[in-house]
């Protein structure tokens, strides 16, 4: 069968419409590619916003909890041992020779020393944060031992610390703030057992206590748990995970995970 | 006089007035060698229409014209793959050169006697690569750009639609060529070139147009 000049010149046109048409297609799916493309950008960004204003509450929160510290312990131990200090040297009369009265005085004074010191690592936790997650809860945890009557074990298993992830770790640092507050004010508990787990691509942090636990269900219904609320979304924020575990009279124990290089 | 005045010298003409306009205060020279190729391209027309009328065969200044063609269009693949630090801009010379061995070879087959089709034909398939590499790169790229105001995606899309809706032609080349079948009292290869020139310029001068208004602005806003 042989093809006419006709056929073949109509052949012709069609083949050219065709791969005329298959540019068209193909330029469309690009833009199209491209606005989503776009989308997923600005999500992006919306969520690298949502991450910084976390971060920047999560600072303000650290700072606000280490001012209130310092007000605590300036009005608590310092002030107290200061004034102790001030009645016994007026208590002191100058012509007699009163040693065991100035010797108190010494002692007081040195121990007011010892609670500056003290009150001034407290204050450069701040900076150790940034580099080093376990030494900043270990400042923490000396903190609440001097002042409670809390058995605390503290393991620290980091192998190593990132500094460009030293963001997460201050709102990590936060959410064990937020735990160890909810154990000292609901849980009743005595011993509180805190592990930082670091295992290739994760840094776990695991808070237990043997306080009288409360039913998750029911604290996320009854809308007191937004501490609960709250540690889950910045959990999830840092693309993390928080498991608790919780029974009532059977003590809490709190996993929050998150990728860590 | 009024021979001078096709589909193809028109649209070349207003393409380049297009981008004497549009390119002509333009600071990057890569853009500016735009309106001397399509200077180029419109003498080229002209010149080739002036040899039609006097009965001469054409077919040389076309072919001379190829390399400048080969030349322009790989200089820009290279300069846009340049911008996506892509690795495939390092080929260029590798291409340039097989397009001289085939170019030479295929003029040494025919004796400088006719237009080396199949040159065009290679040429044209690895600028339809080149255009998809390019779309590739635009995907993959992490930074948005708004598509419908980028130059650069205009002047390959108007690449893509010349090579590719000329794939028909470069095939029945030899037939067209041979036959000479003229269903309007034009040949078919011409009046499909006339729609193919008729969107690759079109494409251009959008992007001319948008590299004009894109250099306003950043000039207004600085």
């Amino acid at each position: 069968m042989q093809i006419s000049s006709k056929e073949l010149i109509f052949l012709i046109f069609i083949i050219t419409f065709i791969f005329l048409l298959a540019p068209i297609f193909l330029i469309t799916y690009i833009t199209v590619y491209n606005k989503k493309k776009a989308k997923y950008l600005e999500e992006k960004e919306e969520l690298r916003k949502v991450f910084e204003l976390e971060l920047l509450k999560s600072q303000i929160e650290v700072q606000e909890r280490l001012m209130q510290n310092i007000a605590d312990n300036l009005h608590d131990n310092i002030g107290q041992l200061l004034s102790l200090t001030s009645v016994t040297l007026s208590s002191i009369s100058p012509e007699s020779s009163q040693h065991e009265k100035i010797k108190t005085a010494g002692d007081l004074t040195i121990r007011a020393i010892r609670e500056l010191r003290q009150l001034s690592k407290m204050m450069s936790a701040q900076e150790v944060i940034k580099k080093n997650l376990g030494h900043a809860i270990a400042v923490e945890l000396d903190w609440l031992k001097k002042g409670t009557e809390f058995s605390i074990k503290f393991k620290d298993n980091t192998t190593h610390s990132n500094e460009e992830y030293a963001d997460k770790e201050l709102i990590l640092f936060r959410l064990f703030q937020e735990i160890l507050s909810n154990i000292i004010k609901h849980a009743q508990a005595s011993v509180i057992t805190i592990i930082l787990d670091q295992v290739p691509g994760l840094l776990s942090l695991s808070v237990k206590d043997n306080g009288k636990g409360f039913a998750i269900e029911e604290k996320m219904k009854d809308g007191a748990g937004m501490g609960l609320h709250n540690i889950s979304k910045r959990a999830m924020m840092m693309s993390g995970t928080l498991s608790i575990h919780s029974n009532p009279g059977s003590g809490t124990e709190i996993l929050v995970s998150i990728p860590y290089l | 006089m009024h021979a001078y005045f096709t589909v193809n010298t028109i649209t070349e003409l207003i393409c380049f007035l297009i981008s004497l306009y549009c390119l002509f205060n333009e600071r990057n020279n890569f853009w500016k060698s735009f309106i001397f190729y399509l200077l180029i391209v419109y003498l080229v027309e002209t010149s080739g229409v002036y040899l039609r009328t006097l009965k001469h065969n054409n077919s040389m200044l076309y072919t001379a014209f190829l390399v400048a063609e080969c030349a322009m269009m790989s200089l820009f693949f290279y300069h846009l793959y340049e911008k996506y630090k892509s690795k495939a801009a390092l080929t260029l010379y590798g291409w340039l050169a097989l397009f001289m061995v085939i170019f030479t070879l295929e003029l040494s087959e025919n004796r400088f006697a006719a237009f080396p089709y199949k040159t065009a034909a290679v040429m044209s398939v690895v600028f339809v690569f080149a255009s998809c590499y390019f779309y590739l790169l635009v995907i993959k790229d992490e930074h948005f750009r708004q598509l419908g105001s980028y130059p650069s995606f205009w002047i390959v899309n108007g690449i893509l639609f010349y090579y590719f809706g000329g794939t028909a032609c470069n095939i029945f080349y030899d037939y067209l060529v041979h036959q000479q079948i003229s269903p309007f009292g034009i040949s078919v290869r011409y009046t499909i070139y006339n729609v193919l020139n008729i969107l690759l310029y079109s494409c251009w001068s959008y992007a001319f147009i948008c590299r004009y208004r894109q250099r306003n602005l950043s000039s207004s806003s600085l």
